[in-house]
């Protein structure tokens, strides 16, 4: 692929100037113009700028397998392929892309990663908590950026094969159960961790009331979200603290 | 807190903001990290990392995904991390509580924020409609550079914000909290934990996918009773 370090470097921003309108589309652009520079014509020329006017328009997929779309999308103005189906294949790819990686990233290795160094920190690991967190989300991260890009520009227009690879089906079917394995095995010990050395009622009553805080949000359903019924009651904890005679 | 100080922690929570959505989403604006990276600034880093861990149990709740307004916890971690590791004699329990509750409004007013400055980017790209269509790359790339400055003004007044009123709502706190400190050491616990709770029930969801998640409460149970032991 021509440019391929300056796209995939490029592809870290592929969100810089996300909007309602393109979404990621400005970015998209932007991240694929490196390649688009060997078409014919050259930078400036016809091809070009009617390539990079397609590439900057609507595209919304998860950040990290963008690049799927990016190589696909400039394999396919490099081969000489029709603006009509070039389109199609980018709006094609959104949906496929976003769920993807939503699942294998941030319904699962995220909560995995972020499970692990919350356990870590309170088994006393300390700054190495973090670290290993930084590193262990990073190494897939990366390597999904790396593979995402170079998959795309093989496939071009025949992209949907890459999202077939075994590897990648078995991770999804691997996910939701090892992020759900490491967040509930977090839990109590992030709980130990808070209450260590506090009396049984102390851990009683914050045991109980972690319970309700679950099933109030839960029966709230969309009307509430965990950060604002937080701040609610920590807010209404420290009004009673203050009163407090 | 020294006024260099203070400019690193503006500096990297800052940096965190950005990573978010707009560079490189490498995820050090999670709270565990970016709560470390704030009491790195102030020369302090594990207090800073205790309240960070203790907002990544907040963050499990809601995750970035899509095209959703989402709570940015990165520059208001950095901000708390960086007042937690400032304290010289370590925070009681309702210290803790003033500095979460400020983070988990800064992580929503972060969010809203984000909600602005992606439809000043819109605006943006109205304004250079018609040479975005006749694909100029100078056009893209103004775009693209506009949006990363109102990510960084976003990011940074965030961070400055939070450490301003955090720096008052702390010891204010810390001094005039007459009640028992373990109602907000129970308050902390069961916020954190809930939100995490409710964050991993909504994970699996119901059916065979909620066995894993109650497998590895039952884990985490028997670990940390023969812990605690």
């Amino acid at each position: 692929m021509p440019g391929f370090a300056r796209v995939l470097a490029r592809l870290f921003t592929i969100q810089a100037a996300w909007n309602y309108e393109r979404m990621q589309g400005i970015g998209f652009g932007h991240a694929a113009e490196p390649a688009l520079r060997a078409l014919p014509g050259g930078a400036g020329g016809e091809r070009y700028r009617g390539a990079l006017a397609r590439q900057s328009r609507f595209f919304n997929a998860h950040p990290y397998f963008a690049g799927l779309a990016v190589g696909a999308a400039v394999r396919a103005e490099l081969d000489g392929e029709a603006p009509e189906k070039i389109a199609r294949l980018r709006e094609a790819l959104c949906g496929p892309l976003g769920s993807l990686g939503d699942r294998l990233f941030w319904a699962s290795w995220l909560p995995v990663c972020a499970s692990i160094g919350i356990v870590l920190v309170a088994f006393g690991v300390r700054a190495w908590a973090a670290l290993a967190f930084l590193v262990l989300y990073n190494a897939a991260h990366l390597a999904c950026r790396v593979w995402a890009l170079r998959a795309g520009w093989r496939h071009g227009m025949q992209v949907v094969a890459a999202l077939s690879a075994p590897p990648l089906k078995a991770s999804v079917r691997l996910a939701t159960p090892l992020a759900g394995m490491a967040v509930g095995a977090a839990l109590p010990i992030a709980f130990g961790w808070q209450l260590r050395g506090a009396l049984p009622g102390t851990m009683v009553a914050a045991g109980a009331g972690a319970v309700v805080f679950a099933v109030v949000l839960r029966l709230a359903g969309g009307r509430t979200s965990g950060v604002t019924l937080a701040a609610a009651l920590l807010g209404a904890t420290w009004i009673l603290g203050v009163l407090w005679r | 807190m020294t006024f260099l100080q203070v400019g690193a922690a503006v500096l990297m929570g800052t940096l965190v903001g950005l990573d978010l959505a707009s560079v490189p989403q490498a995820m050090y604006s999670r709270p565990l990290v970016a709560g470390l990276l704030g009491g790195l600034a102030v020369g302090n880093p594990i207090p800073g990392l205790t309240v960070g861990a203790l907002l990544e149990l907040f963050a499990m709740d809601v995750l970035p995904v899509g095209a959703s307004r989402y709570p940015d916890w990165g520059p208001g971690a950095v901000a708390v991390g960086a007042l937690a590791g400032a304290h010289p004699d370590g925070m009681l329990a309702s210290g803790l509580l003033g500095l979460v509750l400020v983070a988990v409004v800064a992580a929503w007013t972060g969010g809203w924020l984000t909600h602005l400055v992606r439809r000043a980017n819109a605006a943006s790209v109205e304004s250079l409609r018609v040479a975005l269509e006749a694909g100029e790359m100078g056009a893209v790339r103004a775009v693209q550079r506009l949006g990363l400055l109102r990510d960084t003004v976003r990011s940074f007044a965030l961070t400055s914000l939070t450490m301003a009123v955090g720096d008052l709502l702390s010891t204010l706190f810390a001094r005039e909290w007459p009640g028992p400190q373990r109602i907000a050491q129970v308050a902390l616990a069961a916020t954190s934990i809930g939100v995490a709770l409710h964050g991993g029930v909504r994970l699996t969801g119901r059916g065979r996918q909620a066995l894993w998640f109650a497998g590895g409460l039952g884990a985490g149970a028997v670990t940390v009773t023969a812990w605690l032991r």
